[in-house]
């Protein structure tokens, strides 16, 4: 073997060990005793304990955030495919000369820094008498999901053959029936992808939850990290345990965003 | 496709208002705020016009902060690109398919992670007396101690090592599939020229993929814009204002410290157009 191509081997080895390992080291500190964390050498054979774990599901403040995670993240999803496949099929297979501008207009809500917009809603949401309410969580969360939804359904959408359409229309459908029965099943992987990837991006946002809420609509992020602020007090095998069940559901997608990528990566090769 | 149909119209039209008015609302609101003297204390506010944005740039503080961002997005783009392209054409050259595969799918991973668990998750490996990660430097130097998130000149790079942790690994393997994209005989004629291999890709692929990876440099930048969930888990902004960014300060000075909210805002505003200006000049770059 050439020694280049070992030494290529080595540092890719070490860029994969890199990705996992300390997620995997976090993961198994919420199985120790303190004892097993709080050591300068650290430790990979210990008596492991699930009390850790057991604690943070017996908690109602974990078990709020992670209900309002769900229900806020669910319900902005839901809505963003309600509002953004449309819209995308739309931009995709009818484009009018504002087309161009439409696209433009959606990727642009991405440069808006989320700090620019929490604080207005904060104050519109207080004088709505909606602060630290889901529905509050739940439309601010729409605006990122539409946006994130229809900028990735509009290029699968184009990638669906043409002549599929087509034939149909000339088969006596109408167009939403096309878009119903043909569009939505043949673009229906990539479409997918799209979705779970906007589930991720609500999932993990953390600084809209943190200012519109204060003590009702908590998401689980932000229940997370006050965990922490209690500095070294909380026993660090709790706080890793935490960390491992606010990881998990997006990992979840790990297969279905992989999936989406390479969707995405072979029609560019056609 | 048919002429006559009312399916784009009632597709996006209600889309697009329902966006319309979920973003500018709160974007006009607030500029609103941001020209009047509202605190978190107290129900009563009035105009004062641009006084907020004049007092801003005598604020030692803001301009620490606007040095910081700028350091920060220089520091985590520059890094992510370095390391996915790197290890991007390490992928192409010294993987078999089969390890490819299995690489993917490792790499995706850090960036699936909400950024708060990321955070959490390196804020324990750097832990100075009890971190995995710097347990090779307590070893080799018989004990000695290395906090690099309480150090102000080691503090931004260990919290940008996270962001390019997710980011850089992430985009390593969107440029191994570009790179399989790329038609294989301009590599075979620069081979059969004697080309080395890291000239094959310094004058021959990564000049072919030059649009692509521009795209997601931009990509980079405007997600190198959230840093907040990293900084304040990880730092809170410290040592002093050694990591302090612009959302940072907002927020602190907004929530945390004082309760000026319009203060904030004024600055969260200046914040909006510098970045909707700069990223719609490039933009139109990228497409032109």
């Amino acid at each position: 073997m050439r020694p280049g191509l070992l030494i290529g081997k080595t540092v890719l080895a070490f860029a994969g060990f890199m990705a996992v390992f300390p997620l995997a080291w976090t993961a198994l500190n919420s199985l120790k005793n303190n004892v097993d964390i709080i050591t300068r050498v650290p430790r990979l054979v210990f008596t492991p304990t699930l009390a850790n774990i057991s604690y943070i599901i017996g908690r109602d403040s974990v078990m709020t955030g992670l209900y309002n995670s769900v229900i806020a993240c669910g319900v902005a999803v839901l809505i963003g495919v309600v509002l953004g496949l449309p819209a995308a099929y739309s931009v995709a297979r009818y484009p009018n000369r504002w087309a161009g501008d439409i696209q433009f207009f959606v990727l642009s809500l991405r440069f808006l820094p989320p700090v620019a917009v929490a604080i207005p809603l904060m104050v519109i949401w207080l004088q709505l008498g909606l602060y630290d309410t889901l529905t509050a969580l739940i439309v601010t969360y729409s605006l990122l999901t539409i946006s994130v939804i229809m900028w990735l359904a509009i290029p699968a959408f184009q990638a669906v053959p043409k002549e599929i359409e087509e034939a149909a229309f000339v088969d006596g459908y109408g167009a939403y029936s096309v878009f119903w029965r043909i569009a939505l099943p043949v673009a229906a992987r990539s479409l997918i992808g799209a979705v779970a990837f906007s589930f991720v991006l609500v999932w993990n946002e953390f600084l809209i939850a943190l200012m519109l809420s204060s003590s009702n609509a908590k998401t689980l992020p932000i229940v997370a990290s006050e965990l922490s602020q209690q500095g070294m007090n909380v026993p660090w095998g709790i706080l890793n345990a935490s960390v491992v069940l606010l990881s998990l559901p997006p990992l979840l997608f790990l297969g279905v965003l992989s999936g989406f990528l390479n969707s995405v990566f072979r029609q560019k090769k056609t | 496709m048919p002429r006559r149909s009312s399916l784009p119209v009632t597709f996006i039209v209600p889309t697009l208002v329902i966006l319309l008015i979920l973003s500018m609302v709160p974007t006009l609101y607030a500029i609103i705020i941001a020209l009047q003297n509202r605190e978190l204390s107290s129900t009563a506010y009035s105009y004062v016009w641009f006084s907020n944005f004049y007092d801003l740039f005598f604020d030692r503080r803001f301009l620490n902060a606007v040095w910081v961002s700028v350091k920060w997005e220089f520091v985590t783009v520059i890094a992510t690109m370095v390391v996915a392209i790197g290890l991007g054409v390490l992928m192409f050259e010294a993987a078999s398919p089969r390890m490819r595969n299995v690489y993917c799918l490792l790499f995706i991973i850090p960036v699936l992670l909400p950024r708060v668990s990321a955070a959490f998750v390196w804020k324990f490996a750097y832990h100075p007396l009890y971190g995995i990660a710097t347990y090779p430097y307590r070893l080799i130097t018989g004990g000695l101690i290395f906090d690099p998130l309480s150090k102000p000149a080691t503090a931004l790079f260990a919290v940008a090592s996270v962001d390019v942790w997710q980011w850089g690994l992430f985009f390593a393997v969107i440029v191994l599939k570009l790179l399989e994209t790329l038609p294989p005989q301009p590599i075979e004629a620069a081979r059969l020229d004697h080309a080395k291999r890291w000239q094959i890709h310094a004058y021959v692929t990564l000049p072919m993929l030059k649009a692509p990876l521009v795209s997601l440099m931009f990509v980079k930048m405007i997600e190198s814009l959230r840093s907040f969930d990293l900084i304040y888990v990880m730092t809170r902004g410290g040592p002093g204002v050694a990591t302090e960014t612009l959302d940072m300060y907002a927020f602190s000075q907004g929530f945390i410290e004082s309760g000026k909210v319009s203060y904030a805002s004024a600055m969260a505003v200046l914040m909006m157009i510098a970045t909707v200006i700069t990223f719609t000049m490039l933009w139109k770059r990228v497409q032109a």
